[in-house]
């Protein structure tokens, strides 16, 4: 087996390694040089496509039929998408691996799953009439440079809502490039734009010079951690400096006269340029290590290193990790590296081994756990064995050790080597894997349609396997051969019993795909409203759709329904479904009463409900601005009322209402006051105030209003009102009468023989206006009902304890008088003269 | 995933303040919130408004005011997603912004407490959907107190029980829901009324498409399983026990409420009476919400929780005692005040000098609270306030309704507030199963002459309600006693006649100064509502004071929760669906679990007033989980405080015929 170190080249202090991937990848017929290659993270899928702004030899109409062709690391077509939607000014990737493709006229093409499916949508702001220049991508985002040097910012693929950044200022842009949101200040995403000798730095919100005078620039690139920016100029130097634009790191020259065609980040210490068959890579310090190639080498960057690719070979360029280098490198006796040589050594079956071990014995556990290490970042299969027995071969010297990471790499490297199989081509390196975590490994996996091994792997790293069914089964309807019942009993078979299944999404394939019976009854299966709500909607099965809308008890999705209905069907067949859904009429009910009145009219005519749609018009005639509208408006109300007997109630109390507006029309008219919008009793009151007799007489025998109630309401204040006092006595105002403090007549009121309401309301509120005096006249009057105690509380309360202690003793209530007495105290007049009126009592 | 301890209101809080700070910092650059009134309270209870500015806001506007300018660039609204009235005033918004200036505006909506497909096709229709960024401020629970949760939905009421629009039942499943994502299933759930089945329906539905989405990781799946900390969730519906919010509520926090109104936490009350504010406003009371209003320049905005240590202690109190407990505060201040006249060395000069921003604190406290007792003395003082209480407490004790009839007509007379006649009326028709058709009828009568026609449409929302009905009508007949085997009357309103002996609602001798029952909270009634809480968590102690024994008795609890176990005659005296569900999970789950999270001794017990609940309830459950304190602790949730005005408001109609828009 080659020595591990053969590949390595020392950049400055660091060693770098280049590791063969795939041989063969591309078919030598395959011109690389006249394609655009562009490659997802993580290893991912390839797209190539034919550089427009190239010549190419003319291979008979077959050939010409442009497209973009989707290759895995090694070579494999997964898909040829076929194009003809213009000129492509930006192609890329996302993170998920979705395949973003930017046309000139600003269209954005979104292929979601690597089979072709895709989301479109446009990018607007002037993108059409100026035409887009350029695209650069990241994570889940893309920004866009149009030919006036405007810059679009897309920041996600659902729902996008492109957005102009700052405006750069005019001028040629040498090269641009972008720091993502995730290592901005700012949280947005900074444009860094070459334009002249400087660099000018874009977000949102504000375009600013950096002021740098050695550009103008071929090629800027931003490290994976956003820290860093390398810069290359015309004259072929570069520059490293932190991103931002505070320190300058390094400084290379290139000795170049030729431009290259590319200049990336190798991890975040180093950088790679290329030309069309040569790289170097460049550290810190100007120390450069170079490459050179057959034919023209293409960069592909990811996290940790650079992926090369040519007709022949698909590479892999990184730092040597850390604990790789203290493992393999030349001469070095690090305690892995003696341990790793203890296991070969014990293969040859020689006794030093164990003097290996002894030599380690104090770092036993540190050899241990690099070993492991170790064969998680190696791509070679012999040698993560070989490392993996060594830490086993440690690990059972040792008397206690932790096995959790040793256990964890073992299933990690089966699950990498799976996936870098050549027929999958997913080049993942451990680093990588644990950045796009396991369940994003198996979304890429089911968009290959590897369900076997996305199944496998998900079930060996207990992953949940539903998505994998569900692709599955989706799969199965598009494209499935069977009659429909088969395939429904086929996947139902497949996926019963199966946790987190979505057979919403199975459904919408088979709708998608014209199965209409199929997705009805897919869908029966699906447990959740929110999902079966929409689809259900699509496919017209409107009923249905709002019935599982009900029974999930969310009323947006209940309403969204409604509205959809409401907008589609007849006024009649709309209210014949809901009659029979009270939640619904309910809903519609209290959406409507705000801002649909006619609709309401209509629900309730149809149903009969009388007294709700006279209702509709009372409210109606509450808007009204004056007093003739409203009476119009009652009118309606009371028609809708007029023939049933059980509203007799309701229609009385109409008819009043219109009356009373009537008459107060005519008093504001007669009266110069206003009346409008007063109660019946207020009316009278106000009346009586003004000394409107008659005409509050008029009130209470048109309205009937019962003389308990008149006697409350008419003590008016004014003089006038006082003269009728003296002809009716029992009919005035007590109310009235008190807020005048008339005195004088109130108590003449006391003479009088009877009152509907008794006395003790004169007492009270003659004694709440602060005449404690004359209501104590009062009480006498009203003793008739009430019980002593009562009585000893209103004398006391005029303050009259003396009268008090009467009644007291009349009720034989010695407590009481007691009491009394105590409160009057014991040497005043008071105390002694009820402390006499109770001596009788308690003899 | 660090072991979760049990859980804690405040962890509701802050991810609130995070959630919206969160969202806030998307937003590059200064920028203008518009905030739904009804927002504006909630959330200047967990940020403050210089917090706001820190990240950047620079004004704020109400939405319902429609007056946001253009200063900045950035534009943001904040609006409950549920209210398509708000998703087309936002539209307009955006479209008169557009029009008025010339920069470009950047239009960011965060609804709360999530986006709505209704919303969304609102924006999409005015066709500003594609100006805007959409994001969700998942603000379900608002925590008032650290035992106290509440939606703070003004609406719930009406939207429950007058429009029978479900939303209040579904948001409330849905913040559960991510209680029982973070802290595990309710072991078991236990309730009441026909909308609390559709809330433990609701729960075991999301349970299912929970564990049917995708999004199916380990952490999940284990919030999936029963919770170790969490004893159970009791679940009342407000309509099984209308009559309780409509009597008068006689705590301090509860009078404060009637008097004066509180809104989350807040009360305006008039300067003259707790004296104007101190100069740096205290607190975060100049919360987000502070657009000023010269109108209300005389009132102040009092912060009443438990940050206030007075108000903490007199809260639910008996108002019988707060004069005589605020003397007794008002005496030790001054000795602990007076005693620096003690102190000799400057050691005790210093010591007592670090203490005195308490004392000021203390004594700004104690001068609002003396102030605002004595205002609500004067209150509860009136001839009409001793009336209304009479014929409640008559009522409620099962006087013979008609002999009461005089008193409420006096009432209606003398130009008392509708809603307080309206709730005596309505007590009536609860408590006796409806009211005898002549007398109604002549009531509403009176109603229309006294206080105006337009309350045609507020008896018909009540009746609506079912609040106020005949005896004739089918809906207020009571469930018929047990034994009468009479098949032809089947009614289905709670029975408060049996009820009354069966739960000894009316408890005469209660001791105000040291309570013994929770009827001390109505000077005597217990409330029915929290009586059936008793019924699941002190069945001991509600046994022992039904039949009589001592009410002193120990109070022990039967081991974990049994549901309505001993009491299941009694409940079905009570309206609606009964149910005790269990919740279980897999064995190897739950174990998983338990090792996890270890099983403390003390479990919580979330209590959901669905519909409502009025503050003299929350004393009255504080009260029972004083009494539990040592083996449990009780989350009150709810849907928003009521109390019986706000209940009349639901249905009382404001404006009046042939004077529109006054």
């Amino acid at each position: 087996m080659a020595n591990p170190t053969a590949e390595w080249e020392k950049v400055g202090d660091k060693f770098y390694r280049k590791t063969q991937l795939y041989t063969a990848v591309f078919d030598q017929d395959l011109e690389l040089e006249n394609y655009i290659v562009t490659g997802c993270s993580y290893g991912g899928a390839i797209a190539l496509y034919r550089d427009e702004s190239k010549l190419h030899s003319f291979r008979g109409t077959q050939a010409s039929k442009s497209s973009i062709d989707l290759y895995s690391c090694a070579g494999k077509l997964i898909r040829r998408i076929n194009w003809d939607k213009g000129s492509i000014k930006g192609l890329g990737w996302s993170e998920d691996e979705k395949l973003i493709v930017v046309t000139a006229d600003g269209t954005v093409r979104c292929y979601y799953d690597l089979q072709g499916d895709f989301t479109q949508f446009s990018l607007g702001n002037g993108a059409d009439e100026y035409g887009v220049e350029s695209c650069r991508f990241y994570g889940h985002g893309f920004v866009t440079l149009l030919s006036n040097n405007h810059l679009i910012s897309v920041s996600r693929y659902e729902e996008p809502r492109p957005k102009l950044l700052a405006m750069p200022p005019e001028g040629n842009v040498h090269s641009w490039t972008l720091i993502p949101p995730a290592y901005t200040l700012s949280r947005s995403v900074e444009v860094l734009l070459s334009i002249g000798q400087t660099i000018y730095v874009v977000d949102a919100t504000e375009s600013e010079d950096r002021m740098l005078d050695i550009g103008p620039f071929t090629h800027i690139s931003v490290s994976p951690n956003g820290k860093f920016v390398a810069l290359y100029t015309e004259s072929g130097r570069a520059y490293v400096i932190t991103s931002d634009f505070q320190n300058r790191l390094s400084e290379h020259d290139s000795r170049s006269k030729i431009s290259p065609k590319n200049v990336q980040w190798c991890g975040n210490d180093a950088v790679v340029i290329a030309w069309e068959d040569e790289v170097h890579i460049i550290g810190p310090n100007d120390a450069a290590a170079k490459y050179f190639y057959d034919g023209r080498v293409h960069l592909i960057a990811d996290h940790d290193g650079v992926r090369l690719i040519t007709n022949d070979v698909c590479e892999f360029l990184q730092k040597v990790p850390e604990v790789t280098d203290e493992v393999f490198r030349f001469g070095t006796e690090s305690p892995a590296s003696i341990l790793l040589d203890a296991v070969e050594q014990l293969e040859q079956q020689s006794p030093k081994a164990d003097d290996n071990i002894q030599l380690i014995r104090p770092n036993l556990v540190e050899a241990v756990d690099t070993c492991v290490k170790a064969a998680g970042h190696e791509f070679s299969i012999h040698w993560q064995k070989q490392l993996l027995k060594a830490a086993s071969f440690g690990k059972s010297v040792l008397d206690i050790y932790n096995s959790d990471d040793f256990v964890d790499m073992c299933e990690t490297l089966r699950v990498l080597n799976a996936v870098r199989f050549y027929e999958i081509g997913i080049p993942l390196s451990y680093e990588q894997f644990l950045r796009l975590t396991p369940e994003n490994l198996v979304r890429r996996l089911i968009n290959r349609r590897e369900y076997l091994l996305a199944l496998r792997i998900s079930t060996y790293l207990r992953l949940p396997t539903d998505r994998i069914y569900v692709h599955w089964a989706s799969q199965k309807v598009r494209v499935g051969s069977e009659d429909e019942d088969t395939i429904c009993r086929l996947i139902v078979d497949k996926l019963a019993g199966k946790r987190g299944i979505s057979f919403e999404e199975i459904a919408r394939a088979a709708y998608d795909e014209g199965r209409g019976r199929l997705a009805t009854e897919l869908l029966n299966h699906e447990p959740r409203a929110g999902k079966q709500v929409p689809l259900l909607l699509n496919m017209e099965e409107d009923e249905i759709a709002l019935d599982k809308a009900i029974q999930s008890g969310d009323s947006d999705l209940i309403l969204f329904v409604l509205l959809q209905l409401k907008k589609k069907l007849p006024l009649a067949s709309f209210f014949r479904v809901i009659n029979s859904r009270p939640t619904a009429t309910a809903l519609v009910e209290s959406s409507a009463q705000t801002d649909d009145g006619e609709l309401l009219k209509d629900l309730y005519y149809q149903d009969d409900r009388r007294v709700d749609g006279a209702n509709v018009f009372v409210r109606e005639a509450l808007k009204q601005p004056d007093s003739r509208a409203a009476i119009d408006k009652l009118a309606l109300a009371t028609k809708l009322l007029s023939d049933s007997k059980d509203t007799s109630f309701e229609l009385k109390a109409l008819q009043e209402a219109s009356a009373l507006l009537k008459m107060q029309e005519a008093f504001d008219r007669d009266l110069t006051e206003t009346f409008t919008g007063l109660s019946v009793n207020e009316t009278m009151f106000k009346l009586i105030k003004l000394g409107y007799q008659s005409r509050a007489k008029k009130i209470q025998s048109e309205f009937k209003v019962p003389e308990k109630i008149t006697w409350w309401i008419r003590y008016a204040l004014s003089p006038s009102s006082l003269l009728t006092i003296t002809n009716e006595p029992l009919l005035h105002s007590l109310r009235a009468l008190v807020s005048k403090r008339d005195w004088a007549e109130l108590e003449s009121l006391s003479s009088t023989r009877k009152s509907p309401i008794g006395w003790e309301p004169f007492f009270n509120l003659i004694l709440a206006a602060g005449n404690p005096k004359l209501a104590s006249v009062f009480i006498p009057k009203a003793a008739g009902g009430l019980e002593s105690a009562v009585l000893i509380e209103m004398w006391e309360k005029c303050g009259m304890r003396v009268k008090a202690a009467e009644e007291a003793v009349k009720a034989r209530d010695v407590a009481a008088v007691d009491r009394l007495r105590e409160a009057a105290g014991q040497g005043t007049a008071e105390g002694r003269e009820i402390e006499r009126l109770g001596a009788g009592l308690k003899r | 995933m660090a072991p979760h301890a049990g859980f804690d209101t405040d962890q509701v809080k802050d991810k609130a303040r995070k959630d919206i700070l969160y969202l806030l910092e998307g937003v590059r650059g200064k920028k203008n919130l518009v905030i739904e009134t009804a927002l504006a309270g909630p959330i200047g209870l967990f940020v403050k408004f210089s917090t706001l500015q820190d990240y950047g806001v620079d004004k704020v506007f109400l939405l319902e005011n429609g007056n946001a300018d253009v200063s900045q660039r950035n534009v943001v609204f904040i609006a409950r997603g549920e209210c398509a009235k708000h998703a087309q005033s936002i539209a307009d918004h955006i479209k008169r912004m557009q029009r008025e200036s010339q920069t470009g505006h950047e239009f960011s909506i965060f609804w709360v407490p999530r986006r709505t497909l209704v919303a969304e096709k609102i924006l999409e229709e005015s066709g500003v959907l594609g100006d805007t960024s959409i994001a969700e401020f998942p603000l379900y629970f608002l925590p008032l107190e650290k035992d106290l949760l509440s939606l703070e939905l003004e609406d719930s009421f009406a939207d429950l029980y007058l429009r029978k629009d479900p939303t209040p039942t579904f948001l409330l499943a849905r913040a559960l829901m991510l209680i029982q994502q973070k802290h595990g299933l309710f072991p078991r759930i236990t309730g009441k009324g026909d909308n609390a089945k559709r809330l433990a329906d609701l729960l075991a539905r999301m349970r299912q498409e929970l564990i049917a989405g995708e999004d199916s990781n380990e952490s999940n799946k284990l919030g999936l399983t029963p919770s170790t900390t969490i004893e159970s969730l009791i679940v009342i519906d407000r309509e099984v026990d209308s009559a309780t919010p409509l009597l008068t509520q006689l705590t301090y926090e509860g009078l404060i409420d009637e008097v004066v109104g509180i809104q989350h936490n807040q009360a305006d009350v008039d300067s003259s009476v707790v004296g104007a504010a101190p100069q740096p406003a205290p607190g975060s009371s100049k919360a987000v919400g502070g657009a000023p209003a010269p109108a209300q320049a005389k009132k102040r905005q009092i912060m009443l929780d438990s940050s206030d240590k007075l108000y903490h202690q007199l809260r639910d109190t008996n108002f019988a005692i707060v004069g005589s407990l605020l003397n007794k505060v008002a005496r030790r201040l001054q000795t602990d005040y007076d005693s620096r006249h003690g102190s000799k060395t400057t050691a005790e000069l210093r010591e007592f000098v670090n203490k005195l921003p308490g004392y000021q604190a203390e004594q700004q406290s104690l001068k609002i609270h003396t102030g605002l007792a004595e205002d609500i003395m004067k209150h509860t003082r009136t001839d009409q306030f001793g009336r209304l209480l009479e014929v409640q407490q008559n009522l409620a004790a099962g006087a013979d309704p008609s002999s009461q009839h005089e008193a409420i007509e006096e009432l209606i007379a003398r130009d008392a507030p509708l809603a307080e006649v309206l709730r005596i009326m309505c007590l009536e028709s609860c408590i006796s199963g409806g009211i005898k058709p002549r007398d109604l009828e002549s009531f509403k009568k009176m109603i229309l002459q006294a206080y105006g026609y337009q309350h045609i449409l507020t008896l018909d929302a009540l009746e609506k309600l079912q609040l106020l009905l005949s005896r004739t009508s089918p809906m207020a007949t009571m469930i018929p006693m047990t034994g009468g085997a009479s098949h032809h009357h089947t009614g289905t309103k709670t029975n408060y006649t049996y009820l009354r002996k069966a739960l000894r609602l009316i408890v005469d001798e209660v001791n105000e100064h040291d309570p013994n029952d929770i009827a001390y909270v109505y000077s005597g009634y217990a409330p029915l509502s929290v009586r059936l809480v008793q019924c699941i968590l002190q069945k001991q102690h509600l046994t022992s004071i039904t039949r009589g024994g001592n009410a002193n008795a120990a109070v022990a609890t039967g081991g974990a929760s049994q549901g309505w176990r001993g009491f299941e005659e009694v409940v079905k005296h009570v309206c609606g669906q009964t149910f005790d569900e269990v919740q279980k999970g897999e064995d190897k789950a739950v174990k998983a679990r338990a090792l996890l999270t270890g099983s403390g001794e003390k479990k919580t017990v979330f209590v959901v007033f669905l519909g409502g609940i009025t503050f003299t309830e929350i004393a009255a459950l504080r009260f029972i989980a004083k009494q539990e304190e040592a083996r449990k602790e009780i989350i009150i949730c709810t849907t928003s405080i009521i109390s019986g005005n706000r209940i009349m408001d639901a249905a009382i109609e404001r404006s009046t015929l042939g004077k529109s828009g006054v």
